[in-house]
C-alpha cells in the first residue's frame, strides 16, 4: 500500500509541473513530494494533508503564472488522486500490522472504484453545468461571480458539517 | 458505541475547502473541479447502513499454563446482516507475546457468515494473564465514520512456573507426628533399624535379632526409628523488588518456592508459606495435590505492595508458623526489615535456612549495558558477599542463588550446624 501511495503522491506533485515548470512552482511541488513522501513513510493522514495542500497551492500558483486554457480532465484527475491518497494512507495506517484478508482489501478497492466514479461523474457534470451558466453569466461583473461562488462553496462547506457531525446509533454487539 | 467522524474527515473537508478558496481567489475553475471528488468521497461517506448484530465466542484453549507453554485464543465473529469492515485488537498484558497470528485483524462480514479469528500466545514467567476481549471497531464507508466498543470477555489464564526437580533438599531438625520419610531419632514402627535390647513381654517376634541373641545368650530385640513428617513454612521476602517485568527478585524466589514446595509435598511432608511484605498474606501448612495447587496459586500473586505499615512475625499465628516447622526463607535481604525478621526467627530457636536470591543479576538486566553498569554490579556483588558473611558469623544458614542456575546443586553445597549457634547481637 506504501507503493501505491507513494506513486500517487508522484502524480499529484505532478500535475502543477505539467502546467508550468518554473522555479516557484517546482520548489512547491519539491515541498508537497518531501511532505507527502514522509507522509507516506509515517502512514500519517495529517502529513499527506499538508502535502495535498501543498500541492493544491503549486496547481494554484501555475495555473496563475502560465494562465492555460480550461482543461477539466486534468482538475478531475486531481481531485481523485488526492482523494485516494487520502483513503489509501488512512487505510494503510490503520491496518498496518494486522492481518488482513483479501475480502476485505475487495471491498476497500469497491469502495474506493464506487466514489471516484461518482466523483468523476460529479466533477463531469459539474464542469458541463458550470460551462453552462457561463454563457447565461457573461454580462455579469466578476465580483458577483466571486460572491455567488463563495456563497455557493460556504452552503456545501455548511452542508459537509452538518452531515459529518450528525450521529448515527451503534451497531448492537453480543 | 456511537458513529464518530475519523480524521480523514478533516482531512478531505480541509483539502476540498482549501481547493473551493483557492479557486474562487484565483478565479480558475480547475481548481473548484478539483474539490469535486473530495466532497462526493465526503457526501457518499457519511452513508450509514442500519448496522448488524455482531455476536462474538471467546475461548481460551487452556486456563493454567507452565511459562513457556502457548494458549490458543479463539474469537467468533457472526453478524446478522452486511456488517461492512469490523477491526478486532486483543490488547496484551505485559510479558506476553503473539507466537503465531495476529493480534489485531480485519474482517468483512456477510450476512450469517461466522468469522473464526485464532491468534496463539506465549507467557513468558509466573503471572496470571487477564484476557479482557477484543476492541471492536466499525468502520463506515471509505473509513470517513468509526463506532468503537469493547466486547468483555473475562478469561483469566494462570502461567505457572517451570517445576524444577529437587533432590538435596534442606533437611529439618525436627519431625513431626505423621507418616514421612524422614528417620526419626525416637523409636518405635519403622525400617531403619535403631538399637538392641532385651526382649520384654510384648514383643513381635520378627523383632528378634538373632545374632545378638546367640551372641548374648538371652532373648535381643531389634528397635526401629519413626519414620516421620516435617512441617515446611517457605518464607517469601516481598518487600523489595529488582529487575525487569517477569525476571524480577521476586519472580525468581517465587519460582524456587514453587520447586521446594512440590519436592517437599513429595515428600509428604506438610508445607506453608508465608508472604512478608506490604500484605502479610500465608497459607496454612497442609500436604497433598490440592495444597500443592493452592501453593502455586498464592505464589502466583505474591508481589510487591508498597506500605509504610511494618509487620512484624509475632503477628503470624501458631498455627501457621508452627515452633517445630523449618523455615526456608527466600529473599533478595536488600530490606532490613526481612533481615531483622529472619535473625528474629532464628534467636527464637526456628529451624531457618534463608536462600538469597541475587539482586545483582537482574538489576544488571535492567540497566543498559557498560562499563559503569559492569563495576557498580561487582562492587554491589562484593559488598552482598559481605553481607552474607556477616549474617553466616550471626548464626544464620544461608545459600546464596542467583535465581537463573538450577537451585539443586546451590542446595547441595550447604552446610548446616548440628549444633545450632547462638546468634550473636
Amino acid at each position: 500500500m506504501r507503493l501505491a501511495a507513494a506513486a500517487l503522491v508522484l502524480v499529484a506533485t505532478a500535475f502543477p509541473l505539467a502546467i508550468y515548470a518554473a522555479a516557484p512552482v517546482t520548489w512547491l511541488a519539491l515541498a508537497a513530494g518531501l511532505a507527502g513522501g514522509m507522509g507516506v513513510a509515517l502512514l500519517s493522514v495529517p502529513v499527506v494533508t499538508v502535502a495535498g495542500a501543498l500541492a493544491v497551492i503549486a496547481h494554484a500558483v501555475a495555473l496563475l503564472i502560465a494562465r492555460p486554457a480550461l482543461d477539466p480532465v486534468s482538475a478531475i484527475a486531481l481531485g481523485a488522486t488526492l482523494m485516494l491518497l487520502l483513503s489509501l494512507v488512512h487505510v494503510a495506517g490503520r491496518t498496518a500490522g494486522a492481518a488482513l484478508g483479501a475480502s476485505v482489501v475487495a471491498s476497500q478497492v469497491r469502495e474506493w472504484l464506487m466514489v471516484l466514479a461518482v466523483g468523476v461523474l460529479a466533477a463531469a457534470l459539474f464542469t458541463v453545468g458550470g460551462t453552462a451558466l457561463a454563457s447565461g453569466f457573461r454580462a455579469v461583473s466578476l465580483p458577483m461571480v466571486v460572491v455567488a461562488a463563495a456563497l455557493g462553496a460556504g452552503l456545501a462547506m455548511a452542508g459537509v458539517i452538518a452531515l459529518v457531525a450528525t450521529r448515527r446509533e451503534p451497531p448492537a454487539t453480543g | 458505541m456511537s458513529w464518530q467522524p475519523t480524521t480523514l474527515n478533516l482531512s478531505m473537508l480541509a483539502l476540498a475547502g482549501w481547493a473551493l478558496f483557492l479557486g474562487v481567489a484565483a478565479g480558475r475553475a480547475e481548481l473548484l473541479v478539483a474539490a469535486v471528488p473530495l466532497l462526493v468521497a465526503l457526501v457518499l461517506g457519511q452513508r450509514v447502513a442500519r448496522p448488524p448484530a455482531l455476536h462474538f465466542d471467546y475461548a481460551v484453549s487452556d486456563s493454567r499454563l507452565v511459562e513457556d507453554e502457548r494458549v490458543t485464543v479463539t474469537v467468533t465473529l457472526r453478524a446478522e446482516a452486511p456488517g461492512g469492515v469490523v477491526e478486532l485488537l486483543e490488547p496484551l498484558p505485559p510479558g506476553v507475546w503473539v507466537e503465531s497470528g495476529r493480534n489485531h485483524a480485519f474482517f468483512t462480514l456477510r450476512p450469517g457468515e461466522v468469522v473464526r479469528w485464532e491468534f496463539v500466545l506465549r507467557c513468558a514467567g509466573r503471572r496470571r494473564v487477564r484476557l479482557g476481549g477484543p476492541h471492536v471497531r466499525l468502520w463506515g464507508p471509505l473509513g470517513l465514520l468509526a463506532a468503537e466498543g469493547r466486547y468483555r470477555a473475562s478469561q483469566t489464564v494462570a502461567v505457572y512456573p517451570q517445576l524444577e526437580p529437587l533432590r538435596h533438599l534442606p533437611r529439618p531438625m525436627r519431625t513431626q507426628t505423621f507418616v514421612g520419610n524422614y528417620v526419626s531419632p525416637s523409636q518405635g514402627e519403622g525400617i531403619e533399624p535403631g538399637d538392641i535390647r532385651p526382649f520384654v513381654a510384648g514383643d513381635q517376634i520378627r523383632h528378634v535379632n538373632w545374632r545378638a541373641t546367640l551372641r548374648l545368650g538371652t532373648l535381643h530385640v531389634t528397635q526401629h526409628h519413626r519414620e516421620r513428617n516435617a512441617d515446611v513454612v517457605l518464607l517469601l521476602d516481598t518487600l523489595s523488588e529488582v529487575g525487569p517485568p517477569g525476571e524480577t527478585v521476586v519472580d525468581r524466589a517465587a519460582r524456587g518456592a514453587t520447586a521446594l514446595a512440590a519436592a517437599y509435598l513429595a515428600r509428604k511432608d506438610r508445607v506453608g508459606l508465608i508472604e512478608y511484605g506490604g500484605q502479610l498474606r500465608w497459607v496454612r501448612p497442609g500436604s497433598g495435590r490440592a495444597q500443592f495447587q493452592h501453593l502455586a496459586d498464592s505464589l502466583l500473586d505474591a508481589s510487591v505492595v508498597f506500605t509504610y505499615v511494618t509487620r512484624d512475625v509475632d503477628l503470624i499465628p501458631r498455627r501457621i508458623l508452627p515452633p517445630q516447622a523449618l523455615v526456608v526463607a527466600l529473599s533478595p535481604l536488600l530490606d532490613a526489615r526481612f533481615v531483622r525478621a529472619a535473625s528474629d526467627l532464628a534467636a527464637r530457636g526456628f529451624d531457618l535456612v534463608v536462600i538469597a536470591v541475587s539482586p545483582v543479576g537482574p538489576a544488571r538486566a535492567a540497566l543498559p549495558p557498560g562499563r559503569v553498569t559492569d563495576v557498580a554490579a561487582r562492587l554491589w556483588a562484593l559488598e552482598r558477599r559481605a553481607a552474607l558473611d556477616d549474617l553466616r558469623r550471626r548464626g544464620l544458614t544461608i545459600v546464596d542463588w542467583d535465581g537463573l542456575t538450577p537451585l539443586d546443586p546451590v542446595l547441595a553445597t550447604m552446610r548446616r550446624p548440628r549444633l545450632r549457634r547462638v546468634l550473636a547481637g
